[in-house]
């Protein structure tokens, strides 16, 4: 009797049991097809769970966005990294499903998208409804840099990022602002006192430790783990592009004070050289960006740029730098066309090469060559009448990205350094009678040129 | 689901024969077999139990997230209910308000909110709106109204003023010479006992609630003509109702919101705050087709003056084809009622610190406002530039839709004007005809990128300069012979009666009869005769048609023009060399138009109706158009009047202020 009993509760309990498990892969499957996985994710929590997690939420962010009619789009560059791989693949099936979850699965902390600033309006509905979705978010505001260079303007603050969280997954959103000199920027991510630190990890972020500058991309909509995104028409050459795309604002506060001290020329000839060096320099960039050769603001360009945002009055040129590995036999060629005829070619590839364009009005466009050493990094002058050799030395540098004129030019981004290095600690003082044998700081005397090379060395036009 | 994989291996199964050779084995080892069986119930119990957390689990997350989903519903009411209970307890606010000749005060719980002790200003009844929840200033009036009209004003004002508002009310020096009956009545009806018979020099305080209870009334009686009232303090309390109370009910959307956040900060904007039907603040005009301007930024240039810019923005975000995004409201100074207008209307609004004085503050806050707008759209090419005190027409952007490639491609133009300083009602009469004109009207005009940043922008006069922005524009230096387009029937309105250059006097002569487009889409018909040379062909072309006038008639004589319609018509006036206005000046003065300074001219050319007639006036000898003069007409010359000294000082000051 007792055995028949024990026999019958196994029983009940075994069929419990199974019925359990019916409820249990019915709702697994009730979960999978209805519900995007957060939900189910938050009980199991396991690590396949937050693949789909990540997915769901980018597709629900996606959704959100469209549905306010903002346009984003992915500049993650992680998933950009993978598709650029399969770039051919993904571009030539815009809408064919895939079969695999690829790019939107690896589990990671975020993933990161672009705005256009211009593209939408502040809508406070926006965030209304992605809490409502069950998003967390948080904004990034600062002062507005375009009107910072502007006295008494009281500081305009501006979006510079959001953060979309939602369960174990956050959306970065970076937004991009149209400045002069047509590119875009973004701000850097800095937290304010009062803000989560935690909210997500921030230092993983790729966006957002400096401000960056970026031409406008051409986009392209594609289907990826079938959720349509915009991504950059060609991923590599923005992975490219971010990679050296940190971004100086000129110190304007710093050109205020200069200002005051030493109130800015405003006689017409002034007013007159400024703006015939401006469009100089907007053609040379013009000419050099066509070539692809990278230059960047050197000497008193460059002095103008770091203490006064502007073109010093009374220096006669405009004056680049361009490393030497970046030469190109078209540069002259190109400059002549642009209508820039040579005026000076001094020293060769080899050594000291420095050329000098005659611009419109009498300006001068001076291009010095950069050499690079173990520790430092050179550029070459020559005296002509003499064949007297100059080296003007610089600590190294790396470049950045910086608005001057209304063009989006490199500078070293170790600007204090390079300013240094040629105008020594006095730099701050405006100085009008400068030689440059014997007045920059940096210079050294380096030899003679052999007099049969001088017709080569030596080229005056 | 790995982890629930070994159920099922568990389970005494129906194959019993296994079942029964493995139970008969271990019956001898009766104690290991019971271990065996209540092991087995014990993983079956915890299976069960498993599975039920599961489901329960399971179940509740649901249910979260379908509360989540619910109390998207629940939320806003919830987040708007719990602030107001804390508020609900009633405070009460000392009020005093002093009532003299020479200063009045108010001080609301000990701050001052309005003192007025300044020689020879502030005459007349000040009038004070306090929030009756939170006893914040709404608004601050003053009216003069020992002078004509100004009680009218005070009328509409208090009219405007929501029921439950808390009232003060003061009288400086005199405010009772033009206070009429309709006035006093209001008063009365607000629950003033001695408003109906206030009387010359009396002084006079009072608190009260609109529709509703009186706080408080003093009065002083002037004893004779020549003195003035005994100066009065009233001292009282007033009771605090709960926001809940002092709040409109308007449905909770993202513009009653901002409506609401408006209301409860500033009064006197009448029906944009009314609880029952409220006016729109967003008005949706229709969309221009193939719009050339939508992307044009919008530079609103403000100062203190919110009601101006309030009615300013109504027009302007009305106007067929507005982008507001593209939309900035600079104002001049940290003043807290214009933000809250551009605010109000869903704009973007700068303040900039004021820098210099009068015109020269004016002029570094113009600057300001421009390099700003061509920083924050460095796309744009173009800005159209408008002030605080203009109405706009309907059609203002059509009308630069279909000029504006002009702009971009004739080099010989300075600018595009909404503003005809000759336009007025007797002397526009097509809305589709454009002039070029030599002098730069403002009022609502587009600048080109190029011209302000290479030319303007680095010679902008400097705070130091006295300069008005404007006169400096219409310098040759400037303007290096450049023209701007302009339309014949003005595309804006100058409303503006207070302002720096600005009177009530002035603007009645000059301002208050210019004729004010007000038809929508219309066509423009001579666009491309506005070229520098097809404009020379088209003038040679009426003047070729136009019919010479009577020269023995007095030009300022109605009858000068004969009674037709459509007509083109051409008078010489005597002009001696390019700057010799004299003549024209006096032909001004009769026709009631600009006379302060030369407008609108074109190579000694005016062109104007009179009489729904095309009416052209050529300067002889200096235009170029002189040699259509019939060789039997004497050009027509006027004397300017004998010499007052201070007629020609007037002008000078005078012709500043257009702007």
């Amino acid at each position: 009797m007792q055995k028949i009993n024990k026999n019958a509760v196994l029983a009940l309990l075994s069929l419990t049991s199974l019925v359990f498990l019916l409820f249990q892969l019915y709702y697994y499957k009730f979960y999978l097809s209805q519900k995007n996985g957060a939900v189910f994710s938050k009980v199991r929590g396991s690590q396949s769970g937050q693949d789909s997690t990540r997915w769901h939420v980018v597709r629900k962010f996606l959704g959100l966005l469209s549905s306010h009619n903002i346009p984003v789009y992915l500049i993650d560059p992680l998933i950009l990294g993978l598709v650029d791989k399969d770039f051919e693949q993904i571009r030539s099936s815009p809408d064919g499903p895939s079969p695999e979850c690829k790019y939107f699965c690896a589990p990671r902390d975020f993933t990161t998208f672009a705005l256009l600033d211009k593209t939408w309006k502040h809508e406070v509905d926006l965030f209304r409804t992605a809490e409502k979705m069950g998003f967390q978010w948080l904004k990034i505001i600062n002062k507005d840099p375009r009107l910072d260079g502007m006295d008494d303007l009281s500081g305009i603050e501006i979006p510079l990022h959001y953060i979309f969280k939602l369960a174990s997954h956050a959306i970065h959103l970076v937004v991009f602002y149209e400045r002069s000199g047509n590119y875009l920027w973004h701000g850097p991510l800095r937290l304010k006192q009062h803000m989560d630190r935690k909210f997500v990890p921030f230092r993983k972020l790729h966006f957002g430790r400096y401000p960056g500058a970026y031409e406008k991309p051409e986009l392209l909509l594609v289907s990826i783990d079938d959720l349509k995104v915009q991504i950059p028409k060609n991923p590599s050459s923005f992975l490219e592009e971010m990679s050296h795309s940190r971004f100086l604002e000129c110190r304007y506060r710093e050109a205020r004070a200069f200002f005051q001290l030493y109130p800015d020329d405003a006689s017409l000839d002034a007013v007159e050289f400024r703006k015939k060096a401006k469009s100089l320099l907007h053609l040379a960039a013009l000419t050099l960006n066509n070539l692809g050769v990278n230059f960047w603001l050197s000497s008193g360009t460059c002095l103008g740029w770091y203490r006064q945002c502007n073109v010093i009055p009374h220096s006669k040129d405009v004056d680049l730098g361009v490393f030497i590995r970046d030469y190109k036999t078209d540069i002259i060629p190109a400059f002549q066309k642009a209508g820039l005829p040579l005026k000076h070619k001094f020293g060769k590839v080899e050594d000291s090469l420095e050329l000098s364009f005659q611009g419109e009005d009498g300006v001068k466009l001076d291009i010095f060559f950069f050499y690079e050493e173990d520790d430092h990094i050179w550029n070459g002058g020559t005296q002509a009448k003499s064949g007297k050799k100059f080296k003007y030395l610089f600590p190294k540098f790396t470049l950045c990205w910086t608005e001057f004129v209304e063009l989006k030019v490199h500078v070293p981004c170790e600007t204090r350094q390079y300013v240094e290095a040629n105008y020594g600690p006095d730099w701050k003082v405006p100085v009008k009678t400068w030689d440059w044998k014997s007045s920059p700081s940096n210079v050294q005397y380096n030899g003679v040129w052999p007099v049969d090379e001088w017709d080569d060395v030596i080229q005056i036009y | 689901m790995d982890e629930w994989k070994p159920n099922p291996a568990i389970k005494p199964h129906k194959k019993r024969s296994w079942y029964l050779a493995w139970k008969y084995k271990l019956m001898n080892q009766r104690a290991l077999r019971k271990l065996c069986q209540t092991g087995a119930v014990l993983f079956l119990l915890v299976t069960v139990i498993v599975n039920i957390k599961l489901i329960l689990d399971t179940r509740r997350a649901a249910y979260e997230e379908e509360e989540e989903s619910a109390q998207d519903y629940d939320d806003e009411m919830l987040n708007v209910e719990v602030p107001r209970h804390p508020v609900s307890n009633k405070k009460v606010l000392d009020v005093e308000v002093y009532s003299s000749r020479s200063k009045v005060y108010v001080a609301v719980d000990g701050t001052t909110v309005l003192e007025d002790e300044a020689r020879e200003q502030g005459r007349g009844i000040h009038v004070i709106v306090l929030n009756q929840a939170t006893g914040h200033v709404m608004a601050k009036r003053v009216f003069d109204t020992y002078s004509p009209h100004e009680d009218e004003a005070m009328v509409l004002f208090l009219n405007m003023v929501a029921r439950g508002r808390i009232l003060i009310f003061t009288i400086k020096d005199e405010g009772s010479f033009h206070l009429k009956d309709t006035a006093k009545n209001v008063l009365k009806s607000l629950g003033s006992q001695v408003a109906p018979f206030l009387s010359w020099r009396d002084m006079w305080t009072f608190v009260g609630k609109k529709g509703g209870e009186v706080y408080g009334e003093k009065h002083a009686k002037s004893p004779a003509l020549s003195t003035w009232g005994d100066p009065v303090l009233l001292k009282t309390e007033v009771h605090l109702t709960s926001v809940e109370d002092a709040e409109c009910h308007w449905p909770d959307t993202e513009l009653n919101r901002r409506r609401k956040r408006f209301c409860s900060k500033v009064e006197g904007y009448g029906s944009v705050c009314s609880c029952k039907d409220p006016t729109p603040i967003e008005f949706n005009p229709d969309p221009l087709k193939d719009n050339k301007v939508f992307d044009v930024p919008v530079a609103v240039i403000a100062g203190n003056r919110p009601n101006y810019l309030y009615r300013m923005l109504r027009s302007l975000l009305s106007a067929q084809g507005v982008n507001p995004q593209m939309i900035t409201v600079f104002i001049d100074g940290y003043y807290e009622e214009p933000m809250d207008v551009v605010e109000l209307f869903g704009l973007s609004g700068i303040q900039h610190t004021p820098i210099s004085i009068k015109n020269a503050r004016v002029s570094q806050h113009y600057k300001a406002s421009l390099t700003a707008t061509f920083n924050l759209f460095p796309d744009a090419k173009f800005a159209v530039v408008l002030e605080e005190d203009l109405d706009i027409s309907v059609d203002f952007f059509s009308f630069l839709s279909q000029s504006i490639h002009l702009l971009e491609e004739d080099e010989s133009l300075y600018c595009i004007s909404a503003w005809n300083d000759q336009g007025y009602e007797h002397t526009a009469e097509d809305p589709s005809l454009l002039y070029r004109v030599e002098t730069m009207p403002g009022l609502g005009w587009v600048l080109r990128k190029s011209l302000y940043k290479d030319e303007l922008e680095p010679k902008w006069p400097t705070p130091e300069k006295l300069w008005d922005w404007d006169m400096w524009m219409r310098m040759p230096e400037q303007r290096k012979g450049r023209e701007c387009i302009i339309p014949d029937i003005s595309r804006s309105y100058h409303f503006g009666i207070v302002g720096l250059n600005m009177n009530g006097y002035f603007h009645e002569a000059y301002f208050k009869k210019h004729k004010f487009n007000t038809v929508p889409n219309v066509q423009l018909k001579n666009v491309e005769s506005l070229r520098k040379d097809a404009y020379e062909t088209e003038i040679h072309r009426l003047l070729g048609e136009a019919e010479v006038l009577d020269h023995s008639k007095n030009p300022c004589e109605d009858s000068f023009v004969p009674d037709t319609e459509g007509r083109v018509y051409v008078m010489f006036i005597r002009m001696e060399q390019e700057a010799d206005f004299a003549t024209w000046t006096q032909l001004a003065k009769c026709l009631h138009i600009w006379d302060l300074d030369v407008r609108g001219n074109h190579k000694g050319l005016w062109r104007l109706f009179r009489k729904k007639n095309h009416f052209l006036v050529v300067g002889v000898p200096a235009s170029p158009y002189s040699s259509k003069k019939p060789s039997s007409v004497t050009p027509i010359y006027m004397e300017p009047p004998a010499k007052e000294e201070g007629a020609v000082a007037v002008p000078a000051v005078a012709a500043a202020e257009q702007t």
